[in-house]
């Protein structure tokens, strides 16, 4: 792992990337992308639900 | 005395330390917004839709009382397609509490204005933006991010996701160098 010339200690996860964590923007922009992300789960998670719950009325029908 | 304006540069806004990061003369850059008022928002949706949106509504109701709590209107509207902010509803809710997220019901006409104010929001997250959000973690400019990365970002930033959450959403995402091409990506996102 290759440090900076600094000669600063830092530990591994810095290494990794500069994240900005404290850029507003940055910020905004992860919020966003989270936001689609969460709204994909959910939804994803809720097309598995309904095929049981389609098979389970059908079933009660027939 | 003529106002100094540089024509020749036009420079990007600069992201200062200060506080109140305002180049530009705009009075309401504050830092509580005001209120929202759901009574001007007019509701828009079909009758169809309406019986659509009452449908995954009662979906939630793990009651019987033909409301929700408040702690389940985000999933709800994601469920409904959209992708707010879990700030954005918050707001829309009426900034609640964490007590009153968990407590507080909301019946199925208090919850159509809500919709539909985040349904009008003329901010909504594109294909486009969610892209040039993951560009910025590009490196090497390839439009791929590295898996590895993008875990930390979404752990450590904005409304920062869970582990478990980070899993389910990276489950297959990876290729065998742990690259994401984040194009694919947000496809992929946006096709469900």
């Amino acid at each position: 792992m290759e440090c900076r010339n600094d000669g600063c200690p830092r530990t591994h996860e810095d290494d990794i990337m500069d994240i900005p964590l404290d850029d507003p923007e940055a910020n905004k922009a992860a919020a966003k992308i989270q936001a689609s992300f969460r709204g994909h789960m959910t939804r994803k998670r809720m097309k598995e639900d309904k095929p049981r719950e389609e098979v389970r009325a059908s079933a009660e029908l027939g | 005395m003529a106002p100094k304006k540089d024509a020749k540069a036009a420079p990007a806004k600069k992201a200062e330390p200060a506080k109140a990061a305002a180049p530009a003369p705009e009075p309401d850059v504050v830092a509580a917004p005001p209120p929202l008022d759901l009574s001007t928002v007019k509701v828009e949706f079909t009758p169809d839709q309406q019986e659509d949106y009452k449908e995954a509504f009662g979906l939630f109701d793990r009651v019987g009382d033909a409301k929700v709590a408040y702690n389940q209107v985000a999933d709800i509207m994601r469920a409904l397609g959209q992708n707010p902010t879990n700030k954005e509803v918050r707001k829309v809710l009426g900034n609640p509490s964490d007590e009153d997220m968990a407590a507080k019901r909301l019946e199925f006409e208090a919850f159509l204005p809500m919709l539909q104010h985040i349904v009008n929001d003329p901010n909504k997250g594109t294909f486009d933006d969610y892209v040039e959000g993951l560009r910025v973690f590009d490196k090497e400019g390839n439009g791929t991010v590295m898996g590895a990365e993008l875990r930390i970002v979404l752990g450590t930033l904005g409304e920062k996701m869970t582990e478990a959450e980070i899993d389910a959403l990276m489950q297959g995402q990876e290729d065998e160098n742990g690259s994401i091409n984040f194009e694919a990506f947000v496809k992929h996102i946006m096709s469900i």
